[in-house]
């Protein structure tokens, strides 16, 4: 060893250990910790944020406290849609396992208690058989009342793997009321159709939120209190232009002619404020329950049964008619117009001076267009003669119109199809069909007018019943063109006003005064005995309206659409109602025509909806109600009771002998067809047994008064005067045959005129 | 008590040059064999107590929910502290054993370092049958019920003690083949071998690397590093070009390049081996400048695995941010500083090799715990020193501090 330390250089190896040592020392502390150090930078500073944002992803766990959604209420804040709260009730396998609870009672009381939202014993069985799930949901939405149920069952053996957590339900109080147009809201309470989906952004609100960070297991961290908060914001409330009364009338009068013209594909209704373009009321039928919005109406479910599909097939086509019912048919097909088209033909050459009321136009049953190769026909094939532009369109004359049109020409025609916003969608909160028009280059086509001629009684192009509903109103408003609207106000959670929809002038169309002189026109299409409108009339109400009838495009079997815009009244228009029939059947034995079928529904409409909007009644000098009061005579002589009753138009028998009236049929006070014979008791008994009511729905309003009186019962009308005319027809009574009602009981007779020379149909 | 005790050993020069340049060295062949309790380095001593005490609270932090979690359905109910309180007790010991041994001599240690790296290797050899008797890895040995000992950790001071030993002994010969490289090559291999039929890499790349900085650090040529470097650089390349059949031909292959796969890209792997890094790097990411504060980890939420153990110091980052880590970093290097600092002003060379083996093995900890969290480096299971769960391990490294400070008596003029 001393050897070895003596051959050893004392200085060198010293100098070696020294240096290495250092070099040692350099890297193990100060290089090493440098590259740890700038390590931990890159990570925890310029990555911090991938980082954090990852690692919170895993951490923080979510749980949704829903906002309530907001109310839709009518205009006059009647509730169409609200939202109330129910309760969800799910399961947690993975809790269940955990805390080692007992499955199949849980399953088994939960069956008991939810068996009638479908839960089965099996069925919860199987969901517990998803052991890595947290959540299998067992009855969505049940009333508080149930849940409380599963609460207490939870509660008393203090479950964990059994939640029950609060939700809301859509509840829709009206039911079918303007289905189409509120539509409704899916399970996950979103808007899916109608003005719920197209608000839903201001509808549903803003859900809060409870954040939390978790362990990897879910639990709460021990003291690592981090929580937050999020409010939830409920949803704002909308106020409708519609008016559920207006609404109720249109769908009401709508399904009374579905089935008394035995249509087949249903009807669209839209009222409109004619001076604002607020909707009032605007029906697609068949309509179906808002609560309900899965199942299919009735006769929807029975075309569909028809076809006669089993399995995929029937699935799928029962999918696509729940499409086709919740569609607003109203603002979304489009369709040929026909005559109330004409409206719009006649503002714009009023307008444009090329027609005045002195012009006569000759209709000799058809006209050469150039361009077409065979004569187009008027409606009426014997031709109308010679007529004034009011008789014209009285009359519905293609001929007339057609020349009109031509007066007009194609390009001014076009412009003023276009100033009437034809080409465009208003502009409605719901959704809009696009319409389809000749461009102008083939409009205009110098040596080829059928196109012109063709639109000037409203064929050949497609509009939605919106947009013409929206012009006409235009016509009969001063011109203006309107946007139509159907939300007026949107209020938030406290009922503010957060927003409020003024009306909206889109254009000045025509002038005031020719929009007065089409509305007194248009008053003559209902006023006048030629008129085709006349079915449309109301006593005491000037109504002005125009009929259509035409063809369906591209149907192979002739099928029609039969309608009627009518606005009231004529020298202040307030409200405008369009009405379209889809495909009267052909069996009904019924002339297929819109003056018919379309026009007493208007009628119908406004005799109900201008008393509720406060429109005066005014009977004009020339004009009476064809009902007159019976006054009370009891006590009077009968001499002088005969001649009182006879200078109101009243027929008068007596019964008895005496000299006093001691009793009447009817009693006093009650209106009654003019003309009916009322009879007065002198001492003699008044009967009061029953009589069992006549069937009058077809006869002549004459019969049917005559039939009724002869089986002790009185008559009075709606609808269309029966001024002498045969061709006046009862279209309904309101006693159905058959039934027993007590002796002289008047019986409400629903008049229309019938007369095929004058009532359009399509050319 | 002072009783005489008889060294073998002649001091060799330590490194300052005031020893090197004639300077007579004391004969301490004759003295006793323990020493007074004066004299010991302050400075490294509260470092060391510091390190501990900080380490203590961040397990205490970390292990906190698992502890909790753990026992909450037990009879006894939660018991969040037991992790805490076991590695308490174990610092306690670890500190008194610590005490005890900065009175040993370092002679005395010197004597025996050849029968511990002996016990070393019969401990690995025991694991080892033990193991396959247990069909499975094992690598550890039950003490008394009480804890359990990982031969590894002993055989890493071992190495340290036995090769300078073998340094001191070989002065200038380290130079030679034979002498500066066979022998330590030999040892370490034996080493390597057994630990990686547990298979335990971790413990063989610290081993490998600790005996090769001892090599380094006692002056083995340059030559062969770079040999060695290049033998390695050359195995690892063909390793990862032949993966696909190494793969499945070896087990312990197969485990090592899944790990490189998920340490080269952790995220896509997040399902498979990455799910423990990328937890790692979302709770140090996490910490961001100034951490989350003491007690308000969330990886720590059964997320991160090993959060008390091997990825502690990513609860650390989480918790106390940048600047907190890079401080307690700091501590770790001021403490090897220091150490290296007592290593070149140690008056004998076996001394100085000792303290530079001991602090040299903190280093490569720290660095391979700190860079496996960090994705630095692929996962391998390599604890903090001081801070991570584990009571054999802690008591070997409170020894080791204890050797250090033993020797810093030693010299003077601190």
């Amino acid at each position: 060893m001393a050897a070895f330390m003596a051959s050893e250089k004392p200085q060198k190896p010293g100098r070696a250990i020294f240096s290495r040592t250092l070099i040692l020392l350099i890297v193990c502390g100060i290089l090493a910790f440098i590259v740890l150090i700038g390590r931990l930078y890159k990570v925890m500073i310029i990555d911090h944020d991938k980082y954090e944002s990852q690692a919170v992803e895993q951490q923080v766990r979510e749980t949704t406290v829903n906002a309530s959604r907001g109310t839709i209420y009518d205009a006059n804040m009647k509730i169409l849609a609200q939202s109330a709260t129910v309760e969800t009730v799910y399961i947690s396998p993975v809790e269940m396992l955990k805390y080692k609870e007992d499955a199949s009672l849980i399953a088994s009381r939960l069956s008991e208690i939810l068996s009638e939202q479908g839960v089965t014993y099996d069925g919860v069985m199987k969901k517990w058989s998803d052991t890595g799930s947290w959540y299998k949901t067992v009855a969505v939405k049940i009333e508080q009342e149930l849940a409380d149920k599963v609460r207490e069952f939870k509660n008393q053996y203090d479950l964990k793997s059994v939640h029950i957590v609060e939700d809301t339900k859509r509840y829709y109080p009206y039911g079918s009321l303007a289905a189409q147009v509120i539509g409704f809201v899916g399970t996950d309470n979103y808007g899916l159709e109608g003005l719920e989906a197209i608000y839903n952004k201001y509808l549903q609100g803003q859900n809060g939120r409870i954040v939390r960070a978790t362990t990897s297991e879910g639990t709460d961290m021990l003291f690592t209190g981090y929580e937050n908060y999020y409010d939830a914001r409920d949803g704002s409330s909308l106020v409708l232009t519609i008016d559920s009364t207006v609404q109720y009338y249109l769908e009401k009068y709508l399904a009374q002619a579905i089935e008394d013209n035995e249509i087949v594909n249903g009807a669209m209704g839209i009222a409109m404020n004619v001076k604002t373009g607020a909707i009032l009321g605007m029906c697609t039928l068949p309509d179906y329950d808002l609560n309900s919005y899965g199942k299919l109406n009735d006769s929807a479910l029975a075309k569909l049964s028809e076809l006669g599909l089993t399995g995929e097939e029937y699935d799928k086509a029962y999918a696509e008619a729940l499409r086709e019912q919740w569609r607003s048919r109203a603002t979304m097909d489009t369709y040929e117009p026909g005559s109330t088209f004409k409206i719009i033909t006649l503002a714009s050459a009023l307008e444009e001076g090329v027609v005045s009321e002195n012009d006569t136009f000759y209709c000799g049953g058809s006209i050469e267009v150039p361009g077409r190769d065979n004569p187009l026909h008027c409606w009426k094939r014997t031709g109308h003669g010679t007529q004034t532009l009011a008789q014209a369109a009285q009359h519905s004359c293609n001929v007339a119109f057609v020349n009109i049109g031509m007066r007009l020409g194609a390009s001014r025609f076009y412009d003023y199809i276009q100033a009437f916003g034809l080409f465009d969608k208003t502009g409605i909160d719901i959704g809009e069909g696009n319409s389809i028009w000749w461009s102008r280059d083939v409009f205009e086509e110098k040596d080829n007018l059928s196109q012109l001629a063709s639109a000037s009684f409203g064929q050949t192009f497609n509009i939605t019943p919106i947009q013409l509903i929206t012009a006409v109103s235009a016509v009969a408003n001063g011109g203006y063109l309107m946007k139509p609207y159907i939300v007026a106000r949107v209020l938030d959670a406290e009922g503010n006003v957060v927003d409020n929809v003024e009306p909206t002038t889109v254009r000045q169309v025509i002038s005031e005064e020719t929009s007065r002189r089409v509305c007194a026109i248009l008053e003559s299409v209902v006023g006048s005995k030629e008129g085709t409108g006349k079915n449309a009339y109301v006593s005491g109400y000037r109504v002005a309206g125009k009929t259509g009838t035409s063809e369906k495009v591209g149907q192979a079997s002739d099928e029609y659409m039969v309608s009627f815009i009518g606005f009231a009244p004529a020298d202040d228009p307030q409200i405008a109602v369009l009405v379209i029939l889809d495909s009267p059947s052909k069996d009904s034995g019924i002339y297929i025509s819109g003056g018919v079928m379309a026009a007493p529904v208007v009628g119908s409409i406004f005799s109900d909806v201008l008393p509720y909007l406060g429109v005066k009644r005014l009977y004009a000098e020339a004009e009476t109600d064809n009902n007159v009061a019976v006054p009370s005579v009891k006590g009077m002589g009968v001499a002088e009771a005969s001649e009182k009753l006879g200078s109101l138009g009243f027929n008068v028998k007596t019964v008895g002998s005496g000299d006093t009236v001691t009793d009447q049929t009817p009693t006093g006070n009650v209106r009654l067809a003019a003309g009916s014979t009322v009879i007065l008791y002198a001492g003699a008994e008044k009967p009061s047994d029953t009589v069992a009511v006549p069937d009058v729905v077809g006869k002549t309003y004459k019969a049917a008064r005559a039939y009724l009186e002869l089986n002790n019962l009185y008559a009075s009308t709606t609808g269309v005067h029966p001024s002498n005319a045969d061709t006046v027809v009862v279209q309904r009574q309101s006693v159905e045959a058959g039934m027993e009602v007590a002796r002289g009981t008047v019986i409400e007779v629903s008049l229309v005129d019938n007369d095929k020379t004058i009532m359009e149909t399509t050319g | 008590m002072a009783e005489l005790y008889d060294f073998p050993y002649k001091r060799t020069p330590g490194p300052r040059a005031a020893d090197r340049e004639g300077a007579e060295l004391k004969d301490y062949t004759k003295e006793t064999a323990l020493r007074k309790w004066s004299g010991m380095d302050l400075p490294f001593f509260l470092l060391v107590m510091l390190i501990l005490i900080t380490g203590l609270v961040m397990l205490l932090s970390a292990s906190f929910p698992r502890s909790y979690y753990e026992t909450v359905n037990s009879e006894e109910g939660p018991r969040p502290l037991y992790i805490f309180i076991r590695q308490v007790i174990f610092s306690l010991l670890g500190t008194g054993g610590l005490l005890v041994i900065t009175r040993v001599r370092i002679e005395v240690i010197r004597k025996y370092s050849f029968w511990l790296m002996a016990a070393s290797i019969g401990l690995l050899l025991f694991v080892l049958l033990k193991g396959i008797s247990g069909g499975g890895a094992e690598r550890w040995i039950n003490l008394f019920g009480i804890t359990q000992l990982q031969p590894s950790e002993v055989a890493k001071l071992a190495v340290v003690l036995t090769f300078s030993d073998w340094i001191c002994k070989y002065g200038e010969r380290m130079k030679t083949f034979k002498y500066g490289v066979l022998p330590f090559a030999a040892v370490l291999g034996i080493l390597s071998v057994l630990l990686l039929m547990q298979p335990h890499l971790s413990a063989t790349i610290i081993i490998v690397a600790l005996g090769f900085i001892m090599m380094f650090a006692g002056g083995t040529r340059y030559f062969w590093f770079l040999v060695f470097g290049a033998a390695f650089f050359l195995a690892a390349q063909f390793v990862m070009s032949n993966r696909e059949w190494l793969g499945e031909a070896a087990g312990a292959f197969k485990y090592a390049i899944a790990r490189i796969d998920a340490w080269k890209n952790p995220e896509s792997m997040k399902l498979e081996g990455g799910w423990q890094i990328m937890q790692s790097l979302y709770a140090i990411g996490s910490g961001g400048l100034l951490g989350l504060g003491l007690g308000q980890s969330r990886q720590k939420y059964m997320y991160l695995p090993e959060e008390h153990n091997d990825y502690i110091f990513s609860i650390v980052c989480e918790e106390l941010g940048f600047i907190g880590a890079t401080l307690i970093l700091l501590l770790f290097a001021i403490l090897i500083i220091r150490g290296f600092w007592l290593a070149l002003h140690c008056r004998d060379r076996y001394s100085a090799l000792v303290v530079t083996g001991i602090m040299a093995l903190l280093a490569l900890q720290v660095f391979l715990n700190v860079a496996v969290a960090t994705n630095l480096m692929p996962s391998t299971g390599i604890s903090l020193p001081f801070f991570s769960y584990g009571g054999s391990a802690l008591c070997i490294q409170m020894a080791e501090m204890g050797i250090v400070l033993s020797i810093s008596r030693d010299i003077p003029d601190k």
